[in-house]
């Protein structure tokens, strides 16, 4: 309140009426709209400007009280307040006690002892300010918040990408570790293989040049044999074939890959489109197999299932998370069932593991972000919160139920938007 | 010896079943198929993508080198090469795999203490080359005198150079070594590259216990060079830093003994201690047994003039030495 505080001589209460009329008239003070009344460094009263106008509008007014003592007409109640006051509950006080209309300002002091006075309209004025302020405040702190949300959103994509990728790299590195091998293998093979031909090549020259004896072609001819023998025991044809087969075999499975992150990630079709769950459920499956092959025998159940509307990439999000949080579940060997069949108006999909299960006030919390019962590091706690958000958003649902000891079965829900007999 | 007996063994041509034996695990049957039809003619390769039956295996012949997969169902890599330890311990082991997740290739240096470690993809030439040396390395340590060698003899106080800017940490593991076998090690203490230098010309070290960083610096180019140029000297690293391609640099140019995490571990770190002193006198009293730890010379440092000093003072330094 320090700052609202303007100095001003105050008046005594041997003052007389008219000598107060006559301060008001004067050029500095024509801010005040009263003046306090202080007696022994502490205030008494304030005598107000509209107070000496109504005296002096009043018949005989100035020769009944003119002289008169302030003390007789001042208010004896005026607004005081500690200058150590904090302005909010300033205003508040002010507004609780003020008269309207506002004829009076307030007073400030310090423990009981006047220090001047300060003006209304300049502590509404701070007010506005200190509203100002707080509403810039917390529209800052509001956007930081929703900038932070979105981080984290993206931090919980980008944590499940970079497993993804990680489990993907491991997948394509193994083809290509003999895929490679094998051109090096081929590569010396034709080598060789070039080297037996030439030689043939040069004795077809030799005999065809008619220049060779007998003895010339017999000694040529065994060297050559001794070379065939040497070369078919380095490679055999059928390891060679094998060796061609496994190296087909291992460029369809990264051909199998790439395809499959392609359709994983959606990003050259339509964001929205008619798909079929069972696709986007084998789709998460290949991409999550690196984390499931050690872990879970994955049974699948499929039914047959009309097209959902959705977006293909989030719903595969989902599955991908559920298959993870499945793998995850499961501490050294275990089943995950994967299971589909359609209602009336909804088709599901069952993500069911044998895993450790879920504890029952686990359950409640497990679809509210940040919550998760993973370690530091190996889950953002994001995962099921975003797929929830996702199931809303696509105006279907997710639903769990566990058993510690037995297992968690989670089901995802989407409407098909047409009538199954 | 008799003359039939003269015959079948000539002295320039090996017979075939001579040839050094090598064993792949792996559980993708179609990169066995492979490496065995690239090394085929140089070795007797044995194949396998049971763990167990590669156990067996090193039971029953003599196996140069075994290079296995990490991640394979029922017995990891890594639990492979500690058991292969056990089992045959003159088997190199190494360890080819495509996925370094940190606590694989801790355990490959910890448990397996392995030779190796192959990334895969491989490049053919590089694994030739890589078990090549192992398998040269098996056969010098058929004629190593074991044994007796890498007992502590009780002689002169061994030193143990620890290099960490932490000045604690020295001063935890002389207190650890104190309580433990009062009297038997000095500790000497380095805070920077510098003190690093002035120490090594001082005086023989037989172990070193380093950080990855000192400050700003990176110390594993320098533990790489400390290795190749004195490879009798024992490494451990005890720091916070996990990266495993750092790690897997200070496999094959370091051929670091231990890998321990800050904060120290008491049994943890005499172990290692108390094994890597082991190594250390095994190979001082049998050389040959120092080619275990052979290292592969790092690519070239960073050219700076605080790495040219390194490499100028190893230079000098195993001229010294030798």
């Amino acid at each position: 309140m320090e700052s609202l505080l303007v100095h001003v001589d105050p008046l005594t209460p041997a003052h007389t009426v008219n000598e107060a009329s006559d301060l008001f008239l004067k050029e500095d003070y024509q801010r005040f709209l009263c003046l306090p009344v202080v007696d022994d460094g502490r205030p008494v009263g304030t005598v107000s400007r509209s107070d000496l106008q109504k005296i002096f509008m009043s018949r005989y007014g100035r020769e009944l009280l003119g002289d008169k003592e302030v003390i007789r007409v001042m208010n004896p109640k005026p607004l005081v307040i500690d200058v150590d006051m904090p302005m909010d509950r300033a205003s508040q006080f002010v507004a609780d006690n003020i008269r309207f209309p506002i004829t009076e300002d307030f007073v400030l002091v310090r423990e009981g002892i006047y220090q001047g006075v300060g003006y209304v309209i300049d502590l509404l004025r701070a007010m506005e300010r200190q509203l100002d302020q707080r509403n810039g405040e917390l529209a800052s702190a509001y956007h930081r918040l929703q900038s932070s949300q979105s981080q984290l959103v993206q931090s919980e994509k980008m944590a499940s990408l970079g497993q993804m990728v990680a489990g993907v790299a491991h997948e394509i590195n193994t083809p290509l570790g003999y895929v490679r091998n094998n051109l090096g293998l081929a590569r010396e093979m034709f080598d060789q293989t070039l080297g037996m031909v030439r030689t043939y090549e040069d004795f077809l020259a030799l005999l065809t040049s008619g220049l060779a004896d007998e003895e010339t072609v017999q000694s040529r001819l065994a060297s050559i044999m001794a070379a065939k023998e040497a070369f078919e025991a380095s490679y055999s044809a059928e390891d060679v074939g094998v060796l061609f087969e496994d190296t087909d075999y291992g460029i369809g499975q990264i051909s199998e890959i790439v395809l499959n992150l392609k359709n994983f990630s959606r990003l050259d079709q339509a964001p929205v489109d008619n798909v079929d769950l069972n696709e986007c459920l084998d789709s998460a499956l290949l991409i999550a197999r690196n984390v499931l092959k050690h872990k879970a025998e994955v049974i699948k159940a499929y039914g047959r299932l009309p097209r959902v509307s959705c977006a293909p990439s989030q719903i595969n999000q989902v599955f991908l998370n559920l298959l993870t949080n499945a793998a995850q579940a499961i501490e050294t060997q275990g089943r995950i069932l994967v299971k589909t069949y359609a209602d009336e108006h909804y088709v599901h999909a069952i993500v069911q593991d044998t895993g450790k299960g879920i504890a029952a006030e686990d359950l409640k919390r497990i679809f509210d972000p940040f919550f998760t019962t993973k370690g530091i590091g190996e889950g953002t706690g994001l995962g099921l919160s975003i797929a929830y958000q996702i199931l809303q958003a696509h105006k279907g649902h997710i639903r769990v139920a566990s058993e510690v000891g037995a297992g968690t079965k989670f089901c995802v829900s989407l409407p098909h938007g047409r009538t199954l007999q | 010896m008799n003359a039939i007996a003269m015959e079948r063994t000539p002295a320039t041509q090996a017979p075939v079943t001579d040839k050094p034996t090598i064993l792949f695990v792996d559980d993708e049957e179609r990169i066995l198929r492979s490496l065995r039809m690239m090394f085929a003619q140089q070795y007797n390769v044995r194949i396998t993508t049971s763990g167990r039956e590669a156990l067996d295996m090193l039971r029953r012949e003599r196996i140069h080198a075994l290079i296995s997969d990490q991640r394979m169902p029922i017995m990891l890599g890594v639990d492979l090469l500690r058991q292969a330890r056990e089992v045959s311990p003159n088997t190199m082991r190494l360890l080819l795999t495509g996925y370094s997740d940190m606590e694989a290739v801790m355990g490959s240096i910890n448990e397996g203490e392995i030779f190796r470690y192959i990334s895969k993809p491989w490049n053919p030439a590089d694994i030739r080359t890589t078990i090549g040396s192992a398998v040269e390395i098996a056969i010098g340590l058929e004629s190593a005198v074991t044994g007796a060698a890498g007992a502590d003899d009780g002689a002169a106080a061994e030193r143990i150079l620890v290099i960490d800017a932490d000045p604690e940490v020295a001063g935890q593991i002389k207190s650890l070594l104190d309580e433990h076998s009062p009297g038997r090690h000095k500790i000497e203490w380095a805070p920077d590259v510098e003190s690093v230098f002035r120490i090594l010309e001082r005086t023989e070290v037989a172990l070193v216990i380093s950080d990855v960083r000192l400050g700003d610096a990176d110390v594993s180019e320098l533990l790489k060079l400390l290795k190749r140029h004195n490879p009798h000297v024992v490494a451990l690293v005890l720091t916070h830093y996990q990266d495993s391609a750092t790690l897997v640099g200070l496999i094959n140019q370091a051929q670091i003994h231990r890998f321990l995490l800050k904060p120290i571990r008491r049994n943890l770190t005499l172990r290692g201690i108390e094994s890597g002193l082991e190594r250390y006198r095994a190979c001082k009293a049998a050389p040959q047994l120092a080619q275990r730890h052979k290292v592969d010379a790092s690519p070239a440092p960073a050219d700076t003039p605080a790495a040219r000093r390194i490499v100028d003072f190893f230079k000098a330094f195993g001229r010294k030495a030798n």
